[in-house]
């Protein structure tokens, strides 16, 4: 395994695995990328698998509202559980990594009470539908779906009562930032253009003409006039399109991007071609990615970034190689609730403005903490304990002969590269051997204190390079 | 954002569910996009942390949300407003069960044991308290109020900010704390540090098996955390830190001074902190379930009067264990939103506005309910609830710039009108 190969994973994906690694070498970096860009091209039957057991994710907006109550939050829990199944056992894992960039870029939080019929549909057909597909579509799925209708208000915006809640956020998270050069004016502006849809009695959106403000508007170099208001939608989506293929919007997908991959100070030479590909392609995201990985910007990047407290733990438990249980949520609900406690359960960020991408805004001990317990309770296999591990798995077969290389196999199994000296001297004190001393059948650091020491192993700041 | 026009939303889930901070976090991200009038707000506050004097002196400043919509209504009950007992046909408490504080208002009976702290005068109350957001949605109110930035792109907490402005360091383990979840509450987010956890005992490694091994834990990992990124290796350092002085601290007060339950719980380990000296400045604690769209019960029994037994029996146990400490103490209750003026068809209360916040300390000049009363007359109501009279950033502001040492409240609350004061606290 050479070193681009192992940036390339820890990047594309949610952690590295040993067969993974294996996998890209053999296949060549660039081969493998081209697969993952093509998702439908991989095979993925334990993920497959795993999404069985959450049948209410197939359902759609009018059969959840008829089927359950209220307020009900089975099927939220169960896209909060296929969701961190999916980041830590699908094989499309570029893919998932996309995903949970957009459902970032696009946040809706998941889960609160009056999306319980929708949120899983919008995970699927605005999200997951578009994610590799164009900017332009994934916008305009968004901003007329249940789920972003209710979460920024727009169901209840309509002409003579408008609500500014998703005009604004679509300028300033959406599109083209906050100093993408419009006033208080276009903001009024966009809301009033948005306005006209509502609920049917089954929970899907419609629009009604009568509640659709049909005057003529213009925002950032676009206009309208004065128009039919059955035309409401086509107006919309022209807005849409409009922003969503402007330079700035180009810039700040592309920072974001970039923020994602490459570096929490983007080199700007490289946000500037990104957005110009973006430009050039239509707002197709494909080749933007194409272009960002095959960056000198992005080789140059090695550990330019630092995981966040989700990424660090599913990693963790890629690298253990616990694979899901075929019962109830599969042991993905404990992953979930683990990640909570770490302060990023995926999909939960409350504001609209998606979880941070920088590693300054994720400094806390008491998460620091919380991922060194988890790291153990991994190791010891004590939560999940439904997960299905792999059968008397030695992380090490073939014990070594020295203490030296027992640390240094270890850390190479679990970190993916050479122990530092430090790392060796820290976990041999922890130890308590010589890095000559020999290795002794029956020592008990070789059996019952083994897991402290490789979840020390894990708990090594470089477990934490992204 | 607003998931609000809830009523639709009859369950209210989040409303409970907040107080478990399930969908709060606590981190925004000011370096990336949409930030840049936050990053130069926060640049601003930085320059002036590095011209500030180290040390802070000021009152700990405890926070206690309750979330979910506390009914002020219910707690400091306006028995002498007539319409109070007109709204409330069913739930209102009679006025022979009032402890009555002047000639308006009195406690709900299941208050009794905040009585000797208001005859004292270390408890005071601010009636009619309102935000500048109208929203009546958990989320968006709770969003609203602790960002408490109104017309402004900001996206830190008011507390962050406050911190920011003391140039709290990031290795400040204690500055900071958030007691009874492990998530920090939306105020504070942002830059500054903070340490959050579900208690003071969960604050610990789980992984070794006794002191010794403890020890060998705390060793190697500080080793490892000599090499890496700081934004890595910081906190890591931090945590060691913050476990070992934990790990020391003097034991908690008798479990039988607070009532049983997740409340008494976390203040008495914030009391832990406070009696302990480890440089408490601002701690951060919940107590959900304030709910009450339906069976708020009873003066004598039932949801209200069982929540309000344990907020008063709690905050009086605080008081009980700080002792002399609480002079150097200031707690503020703050809710999202008050409830609607008037019951509901199912003996409950939907989402209002205005509402009542305490103020517990040694230096509040307490005895007194503060604010304009908005009075309950249909004309008087807004959209049936309770106005607000009192923006609850100038009762913050007043116990910041009095009992906290701030100075201007520009960067903590832009845009806040500077009013007269309420007379709430002391300078101290």
């Amino acid at each position: 395994m050479t070193d681009d190969v192992l940036h390339l994973v820890r990047r594309a994906t949610w952690g590295p695995t040993p067969g993974l690694l294996e996998e890209v070498a053999a296949k060549g970096p660039a081969a493998w990328l081209e697969e993952q860009l093509r998702p439908a091209s991989v095979g993925d039957p334990v993920c497959d698998a795993f999404l069985g057991l959450f049948p209410r994710l197939k359902l759609s907006i009018a059969q959840s509202r008829a089927r359950f109550r209220h307020g009900d939050w089975g099927t939220m829990q169960q896209l909060s559980y296929a969701t961190i199944g999916r980041y830590t056992w699908s094989r499309r894992q570029l893919f998932e990594v996309v995903c949970d960039f957009w459902s970032n870029h696009l946040n809706v939080t998941n889960p609160v009470t009056a999306l319980f019929a929708d949120r899983h549909d919008y995970d699927a057909n605005v999200v997951r539908r578009h994610a590799f597909g164009s900017f332009a579509d994934m916008l305009v799925a968004s901003s007329r779906h249940p789920s972003m209708l209710t979460y920024l208000d727009g169901r209840f915006s309509q002409v003579g009562s408008i609500n500014q809640n998703y005009g604004r956020e679509v300028l300033e998270l959406h599109t083209v930032g906050v100093s993408g050069g419009y006033d208080e004016h276009a903001v009024d502006d966009v809301a009033r253009v948005m306005t006209g849809w509502t609920f049917k009695g089954d929970g899907t959106a419609v629009f009604d003409p009568r509640r659709h403000d049909a005057g003529a508007f213009s925002v950032l170099g676009w206009s309208t006039g004065v128009h039919n208001t059955a035309a409401g939608p086509q107006v919309q989506e022209s807005l849409l399109r409009h922003l969503a293929a402007l330079p700035a919007t180009a810039r700040q997908i592309a920072t974001k991007l970039c923020l994602r991959f490459v570096s929490d100070t983007p080199p700007d030479a490289l946000v500037t071609r990104l957005a110009g590909t973006y430009l050039q392609n239509g707002t197709q995201i494909v080749p933007v990615l194409h272009a960002l990985f095959a960056s000198p910007e992005f080789a140059a990047s090695a550990g330019a970034k630092t995981r966040r407290p989700l990424e660090g733990y599913v990693a963790a438990v890629r690298a253990l190689g616990a694979m899901p249980g075929t019962e109830g949520a599969g042991g993905a609900d404990v992953l979930f609730t683990q990640a909570r406690s770490l302060g990023h359960a995926p999909l939960s960020w409350a504001p609209p403005n998606g979880y941070p991408d920088v590693a300054a805004a994720w400094v806390s001990a008491g998460s620091t903490l919380r991922r060194w317990n988890a790291n153990h309770d991994l190791v010891v296999r004590r939560k999940p304990a439904d997960l299905r591990w792999p059968a008397s798995e030695p992380l090490l077969t073939s014990p070594p002969r020295t203490w030296g290389e027992f640390v240094g196999t270890l850390v190479q199994r679990l970190l993916y590269r050479p122990t530092t000296p430090r790392e060796a001297s820290a976990l041999l004190q922890f130890c308590e051997k010589q890095a000559a001393s020999p290795v002794v059948q029956g020592d008990p650091w070789l059996t019952t204190r083994f897991p402290a020491l490789a979840a020390m192993a894990l708990n090594a700041p470089a477990h934490m390079e992204r | 954002m607003s998931l609000a026009h809830a009523p639709l939303d009859r369950a209210c889930d989040e409303g409970r569910r907040w107080s478990a901070a399930a969908v709060l976090n606590r981190r925004t991200m000011l370096k990336a996009l949409g930030g840049a009038v936050t990053l130069v707000a926060t640049e601003a506050v930085h320059t002036q942390v590095a011209l500030a004097a180290p040390g802070y002196t000021g009152d700990t400043l405890v926070v206690l949300s309750l979330r979910g919509g506390f009914d002020g209504l219910s707690a400091v009950v306006p028995g002498g407003d007539r319409a109070y007992y007109d709204l409330r046909p069913t739930i209102a408490v009679p006025r022979s069960r009032l402890l009555q504080l002047d000639g308006t208002f009195g406690f709900h009976p299941s208050l009794a044991p905040l009585l000797p702290l208001w005859k004292k005068g270390n408890l005071a109350v601010v009636h009619g308290v309102g935000s500048p957001d109208p929203t009546r949605s958990h989320f968006a109110a709770m969003a609203e109020m602790e960002r408490a930035a109104p017309g402004t792109s900001l996206r830190t907490g008011w507390l962050d900010r406050t911190l920011g402005g003391r140039g709290v360091a990031q290795d400040d383990a204690f500055a900071a704390v958030q007691i009874g979840s492990p998530t920090a509450p939306q105020s504070l987010a942002g830059p500054a540090p903070e340490l959050a956890t579900s208690s003071l005992s969960g604050f610990q490694l789980t992984g070794p098996r006794d002191d010794a091994d403890r020890r060998r834990w705390s060793t190697c990992l500080s080793t490892l955390h000599t090499q890496g990124p700081t934004t890595i290796v910081a906190p890591g350092r931090t945590a060691l830190t913050a476990a070992d002085r934990l790990a020391t601290l003097p034991g908690a007060a008798a479990t039988s001074l607070y009532p049983a339950g997740d409340l008494g719980e976390s203040l008495a380990d914030v009391a832990r902190l406070v009696k302990a000296g480890v440089g408490v400045q601002v701690a951060t604690v919940d107590c959900g379930d304030w709910d009450m769209h339906e069976n708020l019960g009873a003066a004598g029994d039932g949801w209200m009067s069982d929540k309000l037994t344990e907020l008063a029996k709690a905050l009086a146990a605080f008081a009980t264990d700080l002792g002399p400490a609480l002079s150097k103490v200031t707690t503020v209750t703050m809710s999202e939103f008050g409830r609607r003026a008037v019951e509901n068809g199912s003996g409950g209360l939907d989402h209002g506005h205005g509402n009542a916040m305490f103020v517990l300390g040694g230096g509040v000049n307490g005895g007194k309910v503060y604010g304009a009363w908005p009075g309950l007359e249909d004309d008087q109501l807004v959209e049936g609830a309770l106005a607000g009279s009192t923006d609850y950033r100038a009762v913050i502001g007043e116990v910041l710039t009095q009992r906290c040492g701030a100075g201007s409240l520009q960067d903590v609350f832009p845009g806040l009108a500077t009013g007269s004061p309420l007379g709430l606290v002391r300078r101290g």
